[in-house]
């Protein structure tokens, strides 16, 4: 044995072992290189910024109002229905109410707002305990409490979404990694106890977060993100449902006894909203959507559009579809799925200008501009639409199918409209709920908005049941095609009758039977014509509400109007699974079920 | 011809330049063991005397250039071209004679003269010795479970891909394809997959060091043995990641001699295995019709692409069908290997190297697949007591091709065109046209496309680099104790290009009907060194053999990648511009994207063996390992094994048991570490790649985000085995039996587990409950005939393995993991449960179809309603009608529900598995006949469920829906419908009953339910493959000589010749997803082709 040798290699051996040993607890220490820690993330103002961006992007893409949340969950109402074709566990079977658990479009959003949650969760627990909010600068403070604000409300947002699709959900106020581990399998929680928590979230988040006008002080620009006057609109609309009908897990449409606290509370955040002058009409309703929303302004001088769900990119993930899967086509590029009923049309005053907005009677030929006239099975929603898009325009020939259009969640007519109704609950029909509806109908009808004017002013001495009834339905005017019908028929528990009414009169019209006897069953549009404006007059050359010319006027094409078709293309389609203590609420997805065994199915199901 | 002494002649080849060398010591180290063993007597006579004669080889032809030395001597010669030699040594002296691939054989010369002798090739005689983890063994003492495979077996099995070779060969190892493509995963599996995490893939050691890549960077012929460790007494050693098994591969080295340069090479043809029937283009164009029935849009849009009245459809009888599958599939694929060799040394120095080229010409329309290989691998013999080696390899592969399966579902999985897609061309369609009555908005972006011009359009290209070099030395300290480094460095680059032309769904979907082009590279640097110390002591008294082996090793590994997705090139861009000008589209928002990863593993080990007069064999090892995935405090994973072995035939009263050649009985216990998860789940991270933005002023602002749910608890999994195990052989080892026994249990399994997703994430990984697997395995190999013209060896395995669900988490009795295929939302159909096998299929149990009989008919309305009393499915299908599919009512509530009546349908793992080859010889001829099988286990044929499904318009079924319950009679008449408030309207019940007297399969689904997993969709995939038939002939010798050539083989192999299997799809060894959790899923995979070869083998 060579001594030396071995000694020498011991040595050596046992050196290398010391150092190995050493390093070993760094060597093993591996952190993590293109990701950041939450001390990262939430160091400062831009970087707490960026994780607010991730609890914001979960309102948009396909599963959220891109256009599941937005044009597949509500419709089939008495506004708008939803695609002809075939049963297809998709889609059109959710605008039918005849979705199944298996439905294939309710697992994402379902899973996606829970992500918006999670997201949410994440900048709740965390932008309080970062030390800039303390301890940084007077700016960045407050900077950092109007995210704390807004991440409070957009977790608000996305809980209200999931309840009014889903009902009783498992309620997680702080990140999954606090809870998943010790709670695995969550059983839902009674809504109202959820609605409590993000009243009272609101309520701390709108003392957070500035007005409008405030921004510029705190150093922050005036953009489509979320200011006071979002927090105090959607506590009134989480208010008006935690005070409103809903089905409940034993299959009834209840609502609870002391809803009236909770139009208290509406009626207060909408009167802080109105005496803020923070916000208002524009005074053009068409202007509105076709200058500002399909113009992707951000500049909004009235203030408006108050909550919107922002789309960018060109991609499922993150982009809306609007203009897309909805409004009428251009050069057959779009799925025109979403068509007004018959019924919403005539719906409107014959001089309310809000009806040619809401609904587009044409489709555009292949050059852009000429429009094509469409029967009244075919008429399709008109609030975003692809040939009013601009900066930038799409060439018709391009196929695109996502142009960041932004999804309008609340408008401040909305808040006008939540005033009137609360106020008449809780007082009858005062004064103030009338001049707050009477606004909304002036600039509906192109009037000065401040200027009383009885023409188009609610007719005075209504009862309290018939101002309310004046309330639903100018709900539905102002609002149509924007996503709030069902749900505000849900809870004022009207939806299945609006549908049972709604089924009738279509028939009534497709037989051509009063009230209906006396419109046209042709309408002649303007060949060649270019015009976006779908009065008689503009694109059409005979009246909706005559009776129409035997013969084809010269230079005009005709389309089918009221007809059979009503009932063999509209009526046969509309609404056919519904079935009322079921279908006011979507199955859970099974996906989700099978991953938790607590999660129980909804009533119906 | 004699070679003098070395001292006064260094000119020779043999040993050039090495002077500085004590030759006698070199000489006496090369004997140095059969010193110990041969009684030598020195003082014999010592005067030199010449000594001659003749050695012959196989066949009896002389051997040229047989080394003849003197044992513990100097003198050394070579035989002549007629195999004749001239030495001249003492009386007393022993001769060595040795030749590349022959058994060196020792003479004594006893005085004589003349000394004549053959030499035996080297393959006939099994000396084997085994891999067992950082030392070699003999096989006969091994006390662990461990199969191999040799060169011998590879030669016989001309495939591209090494791994493909293992299959069916080796008890209790699997590997499969998952699909037919050339650059297909081959899944192996070690007793069923001990661990199932997301990848339970063996542990790949090449010349020691642990590779990433494993099979696939290495050529077949460059492998010298593969030896597949099973039982935790063999894997321990590896800890971290042996939980699965251990394949040690070792690749050729050089050998002592002249250069040898061979060449192997083969060429084949390739063709498609099986294809499905489809449906006629008039059978399909009535289905057409009868699915447009009820809708007045689809009425309409068949009336437009199709015609008009029923009497013009038969117009469709008289069509050009086209057979889609032979359009995409059909052609015949070219396979090639040219494998060029050298190796050769001196007792200095050996080296191999070589260089391989594989090709495969897919039977896929526009896929291609090259590869280039060279290896070089040289041992240096240093001084007598260190020695170097290195081995290198450089790897060069483009696939070409987009394949036909997706991880992404259904939309861009592209199998579905090829069989869905309508059978025939419209009018003034070119065969490749994109369709003009392509509808884009189907629902789920199911829409169907030209499978041929979807082929073009998906440009795919991906090349992979690997280097990797792995160095070793060893220096002998003492005769006792030695040591051995070895450094292993290994760098891989993955350049995926991917190019979705304006028709392709991706395109239409995301990219305004323009090109996207895709360009991912991802970058493995490994490096690898490890620090043996190893003592040992043999026949100490006489009995006791002694050894002691402790080392350390870490292992880095780095990860980067970068992706970038460009879309809006202008259309007609070609795939090589978008990826060379990227800068001609628009990057999707939140690209380039770029991850980092690094991953650390530190680990101590330690093994002692301990022999007791060859009966008893004692072996314990133990390792640490430390690895970086874990939270601080929870690195540390500590994996003993200990095994006992007795060998019976030592024993006295087995001396005269003369049938018997060996008898030994082991045991061993073990416990195997597993970690093979993502980096950095144990800590809370936010990432900032792009995936989430919002748009806020018009511009996307992209976010931090947490992309998953921590789990600070992540521990190692564990796996603990326990083997029992028996070798037997008999009649001078003509037959050799082994046993074995096995019973694994895993715990704290690392699983990927669905939460609920209220949490806002799918799924958590997390250390939950337990699995076994129990099995028996056997490996008969018999030498049934052995004759001088004809041997016949028989080698046949079998493999019964039983896999359980033993416990799961928190409060948790099952769960459902995902497959992913179909459309989204639909009921998952895979379920892991207490007491069921891992990955059982879950659904509802088939019950045929509704009959006539289920309904009372209401003459007066013509409506069709279901009798009380009758099970209704209207929670599964909708409207319930006659010939709907029906499903068993498991709870007995009168309803099918999703909640109640789904059950286990069926089960993937198989009863046994096994594999049966032969080897004949006869003169120059040689044959092999292998046979794999697979017995009791279930696939879940998904390309079924969505080919008899009526959910997208225009598509097409297979044939077995011709015998489809009808809706329309034969003069076009519309039977049964469902009318506008949900009722079933129809003819009269006997009318109806009479149109689907021969009906045997319900009508196709359209909506809901047309993709839930059903019993029906479950098959038996039992099978028997032949899988591989060769036949070969080797040149006489004699007839070789002449051309410098030492060896020439000629053969013709077929691969996949015929299967025979009850299952209906194309292939029954079919598993489409990498998660163990989803085991057996049939879903658009890659047909597998047949092929039939032919190739050579030389040796100059």
């Amino acid at each position: 044995m060579n001594k030396k040798y071995f000694n020498k290699l011991t040595f050596l051996a046992m050196m290398a072992m010391l150092m190995v040993i050493t390093g070993c607890k760094k060597f093993l220490d591996q952190q993590p290189i293109t990701d950041v820690s939450a001390e990262v993330a939430f160091s400062d103002v831009p970087s707490a910024y960026k994780a607010l961006a991730g609890a914001y992007s979960r309102l948009v893409g396909d599963a959220g109002f891109g256009i599941r949340l937005s044009l597949y969950y509500t419709v089939d109402t008495d506004e708008m229905q939803g695609p002809g074709g075939a049963v297809d566990n998709d889609r059109r079977d959710i605008a039918r109410y005849s979705a199944t658990s298996g439905n294939a479009q309710i697992t994402n959003p379902f899973n996606q707002l829970f992500t918006g949650i999670e997201f949410s969760n994440i900048c709740i627990a965390n932008i309080p305990k970062m030390d800039k909010y303390n301890n940084g600068s007077e700016q960045e403070k407050k900077q950092l409490r109007r995210m704390y604000g807004e991440a409070l409300t957009l977790r608000a947002q996305y809980y209200f979404q999931a309840i009014v699709n889903w009902g009783d959900l498992p309620a997680n106020f702080r990140p999954a990694s606090e809870l998943a581990s010790s709670n695995p399998f969550p059983v839902r929680t009674n809504r109202d106890t959820i609605y409590n928590q993000l009243l009272a979230d609101l309520k701390m988040a709108s003392e957070l977060v500035p007005w409008r006008t405030e921004l510029a002080a705190i150093g922050d620009p005036l953009d489509e993100r979320i200011t006071k006057g979002t927090v105090k609109a959607l506590r009134a609309k989480i208010a008006l449902f935690r005070g409103g009908y809903a089905l409940r897990s034993d299959g009834t449409m209840k609502r609870n006894a002391d809803y009236l606290t909770y139009y208290q509370i509406a009626k207060d955040e909408c009167n802080e909203i109105m005496s803020s002058n923070q916000h208002a009409l524009n005074p053009s309703f068409k202007s509105l959507w076709k200058d500002q929303v399909n113009a992707h302004a951000v500049a909004d001088p009235q203030g408006e559009l108050m909550f919107q769900a922002s789309g960018i990119g060109g991609v499922a993930a993150a982009d809306t579809k609007l203009a897309y899967y909805n409004g009428p086509t251009v050069n057959n590029l779009g799925n025109k799925s979403i068509n007004v009923l018959p019924t919403y049309f005539y719906a409107f005053d014959s001089t309310d200008l809000r009806r040619d907005v809401t609904c587009a009677i044409y489709n555009v030929a292949a050059d852009g501009v000429t429009k094509v006239g469409q029967a009244i099975t075919a008429i399709c929603d008109g609030k975003y639409r692809r040939d009013w898009i601009t900066n930038p325009s799409y060439a018709p020939t391009n196929a695109i199918q996502y142009f960041g259009l932004k999804w309008q969640i609340i408008r401040y007519s909305d808040v006008l409209l939540m005033y009137a109704e609360a106020e008449n609950e809780l007082n009858g029909p005062t004064a103030t709920a009338y001049t707050a509806v009477n606004q909304v109908r002036r600039r509906g009808y192109g009037k000065a908005i401040g200027t009383a004017d009885a023409t188009v002013d609610l007719p005075t001495g209504l009862s309290k049941t018939t101002f309310f009834d004046a309330i639903v339905k100018e709900r539905s005017l102002e609002l149509g095609g924007e996503g709030v019908r069902k749900f505000d028929l849900i809870r004022w528990n009207l939806l299945a009758k609006k549908i049972t009414d709604t089924k009738a009169a279509l028939l009534a019209m497709s037989t051509l039977s009063a009230p209906y006897n006396t419109l046209p069953v042709s309408m002649y549009y303007k060949t060649g014509s270019t015009s976006d404006d779908n009065s008689f007059g503009g694109l059409w050359a005979n009246s909706f509400y005559k009776a129409a010319p035997t013969a084809t006027p010269s230079g005009t094409t005709r389309v089918v109007w009221l007809s059979a078709a009503i009932n063999t293309t509209a009526l046969s389609r509309y609404a056919t699974g519904f079935t009322t203590g079921k279908s006011e609420l979507l199955p859970l997805p099974q996906p989700a079920r099978d991953a938790n065994i607590n999660l129980t199915q909804n009533p119906g199901y | 011809m004699e070679l003098p002494d070395l001292k006064t002649n260094a000119s020779q080849f043999q040993f050039p330049k090495f002077k500085l060398i004590p030759t006698k010591m070199l000489m006496g180290l090369l004997l140095v063991l059969g010193m110990a063993l041969f009684q030598t007597n020195l003082k014999a006579q010592t005067t030199p005397k010449p000594v001659s004669g003749k050695v012959l080889g196989a066949s009896n032809q002389p051997l040229e250039g047989v080394t003849i030395s003197q044992k513990g001597g100097t003198k050394m010669t070579l035989t002549d071209k007629e195999g004749k030699f001239s030495i001249s040594v003492p009386g007393n002296a022993t001769l060595n004679f040795s030749y590349v691939g022959y058994v060196a054989k020792q003479e004594s010369v006893n005085n004589r003269s003349e000394i004549n002798l053959s030499l035996v090739q080297e393959n006939a005689v099994p000396e084997e010795v085994v891999v067992i983890g950082y030392q070699t063994i003999k096989r006969k003492n091994l006390l662990a479970s461990v199969s191999s495979v040799s060169a011998k077996d590879l030669k016989d099995i001309p495939v591209n891909s090494a791994a493909e070779a293992l299959n069916g060969r080796l008890a209790g190892v699997t590997a499969s394809t998952a699909e037919g493509s050339p650059d297909a995963d081959v899944r192996v599996r070690i007793r069923g997959g001990m661990s199932i995490t997301g990848d339970n893939s063996p542990l790949y050691i090449v010349d020691g060091v642990q590779v990433e890549n494993g099979l696939s960077a290495l050529a077949p012929q460059n492998i010298q043995t593969i030896d597949v460790l099973k039982d935790a007494a063999a894997t321990a050693i590896y800890g971290a990641r042996g939980a699965n098994g251990v394949i040690v591969i070792t690749t050729k080295s050089g050998r002592q001699g002249k250069m040898t340069l061979s060449y192997n090479g083969f060429v084949g043809v390739k063709s498609l295995a099986k294809k499905l029937g489809v449906l006629s283009p008039y059978d399909y164009v009535i289905y057409q019709s009868e699915r447009s029935r009820g809708s007045s849009t689809d009425s309409t849009n068949f009336t437009r692409n199709f015609g008009t009245t029923w009497d013009t459809l038969a117009n469709y009888k008289n069509v050009n069908p086209i057979d889609w599958q032979d359009e995409i599939a059909g052609r015949t694929g070219v396979l090639q290997t040219h494998s060029l060799n050298a190796s050769g040394g001196n007792k200095k120095i050996t080296y191999n190297f070589g260089y391989t080229f594989n090709g495969d010409k897919a039977i896929l329309l526009n896929s291609d697949y090259k590869r280039h290989l060279l290896n070089l691998k040289a041992d240096y013999r240093i001084t007598n007591n260190l020695r170097a080696s290195l081995s290198t390899r450089y790897t060069n592969t483009n696939v070409l091709g987009a394949g036909v399966s997706s991880e992404q579902g259904s939309s861009y999985s592209r199998l579905r065109n090829a069989v869905k897609y309508r059978p025939f061309l419209s009018n003034n369609q070119d065969i490749d046209d994109a369709d003009p009555l392509a509808d884009p908005n189907v629902g789920n972006g199911l829409n169907l496309v030209n499978p041929i011009s979807l082929a073009n359009a998906e440009y795919r290209k991906k090349t992979t680099d690997v280097f990797n070099i792995t160095a070793s030395i060893q220096y002998n300290i003492t005769k006792n104790l030695s040591f051995k480094s070895t450094f292993g460095y290994d760098d891989s680059k993955l350049i995926d290009r991917q190019f979705s032309d304006s028709i392709t769904p991706y395109s239409v979907i995301q990219g305004s009907r323009k090109p996207i082009a895709q360009l991912d590279t991802v970058t493995r640097k490994t490096i690898t060194n490890s620090n043996v110390l190893t003592y040992s002591i043999s026949k100490f008294k006489g009995k006791h053999d002694f050894d002691f082996l402790v080392g350390e090793e870490t292992y880095d590994l780095k990860t980067e990648s970068h992706t970038q997705l460009v879309r809006n090139y202008p259309t007609f861009t070609s795939p090589n511009d978008a990826f060379d000008k990227l800068g001609m589209g628009i990057p999707f928002t939140g690209y380039p994207k770029l991850n980092k990863t690094r991953y650390t593993n530190l680990s101590f080990f330690s093994r002692i063996n301990y022999t007791y007069d060859n009966k008893y064999y004692f072996s314990f090892n133990v390792r640490a390992d430390g690895a970086s995935k874990f939270a601080p405090g929870k690195q540390w994973g500590y994996f003993p094994a200990g095994s006992f072995a007795w060998r019976v035939k030592n024993e006295k009263f087995m001396e005269n048991v003369r049938f018997i050649s060996d008898l030994k009985f082991r045991a061993s216990y073990g416990n195997v570490g597993n970690n093979r998860i993502n980096d950095y789940l144990f800590l809370t991270t936010f990432r900032n790649d792009g995936t989430y933005y919002y748009g806020i002023n018009n511009q996307a602002v992209t976010a931090y985000y947490s992309a998953g749910l921590v789990n600070e608890a992540l521990q190692w999994e564990s796996n603990e085995s326990q083997n029992y195990g028996m070798d037997l052989s008999l009649f001078k080892d003509r037959i050799s039996l082994s046993v074995d026994v096995y019973n694994n249990n895993a715990k704290n399994l690392l699983l990927n587990v669905p939460i609920a997703s209220t949490y806002g994430y799918a799924t958590q990984l997390q250390n939950i409950g337990k699995t076994s697997n129990k099995g028996v395995e056997f490996q008969l190999n018999a030498l049934v005939i052995k004759k001088a013209d004809f041997t016949w060896n028989s080698n046949f395995n079998m493999a019964f393995n039983k896999n359980k669900v033993e416990a799961l988490g928190l409060n948790q009795k099952l769960f459902f993991p995902a497959a992913s295929w179909g459309v989204s939302g639909q009921p998952t159909d895979y379920i892991i449960r207490i007491g069921d096998p891992v990955g059982s299929m879950w659904g509802l149990v088939n019950d045929g179809f509704y009959k006539v009989s289920d309904f009372d008919y209401d003459a007066a309305t013509s409506v069709y309603t279901l009798k009380a009393g009758t099970v209704s499915n209207a929670g599964i299908i909708g409207t319930v009608q006659p010939g709907s599919v029906k499903f068993k009512d498991l709870d007995g509530d009168g309803l099918i529900n999703l909640d109640k009546d789904r059950t286990i349908i069926g089960n993937p793992t198989p009863k046994f598995t096994g594999g049966w080859n032969n080897q004949f010889t006869y003169k120059n001829w040689d044959m092999s006949l292998f046979i794999n099988f697979s017995y009791g286990n279930d696939i879940y044929n998904a390309n079924k469920v969505e080919f008899t499904n009526g959910y997208t318009g225009n598509s097409n079924m297979i044939d077995l829906m011709a015998s489809r319950w009808k809706v329309v009679t034969a003069s076009g008449q519309t039977a049964q419908w469902v009318n506008s408030a949900g009722k079933v309207v129809g003819i009269a019940p006997d009318q109806l009953s009479a149109l689907n007297a021969n009906a045997n399969i319900w009508q196709p689904i359209k909506g809901t339910g047309a993709f839930y997993p059903s019993s029906w969709a479950i098959e038996d995939g039992s099978f028997l493959r032949i899988n591989n038939f060769t036949l070969g002939y080797s040149l006489p010798v004699e007839k070789l000589g002449k051309m410098k050539i030492s060896k020439l083989r000629f053969y013709f192999t077929a691969n996949n010749l015929a299967v025979f299997t009850k299952y209906t799809g194309y292939d029954p060894e079919v598993s489409v997803r990498n998660s163990p959790l989803t085991p057996g899923l049939d879903y658009s995979a890659y047909p597998k082709s047949r092929s039939f070869i032919f190739g050579v083998n030389a040796s100059f």
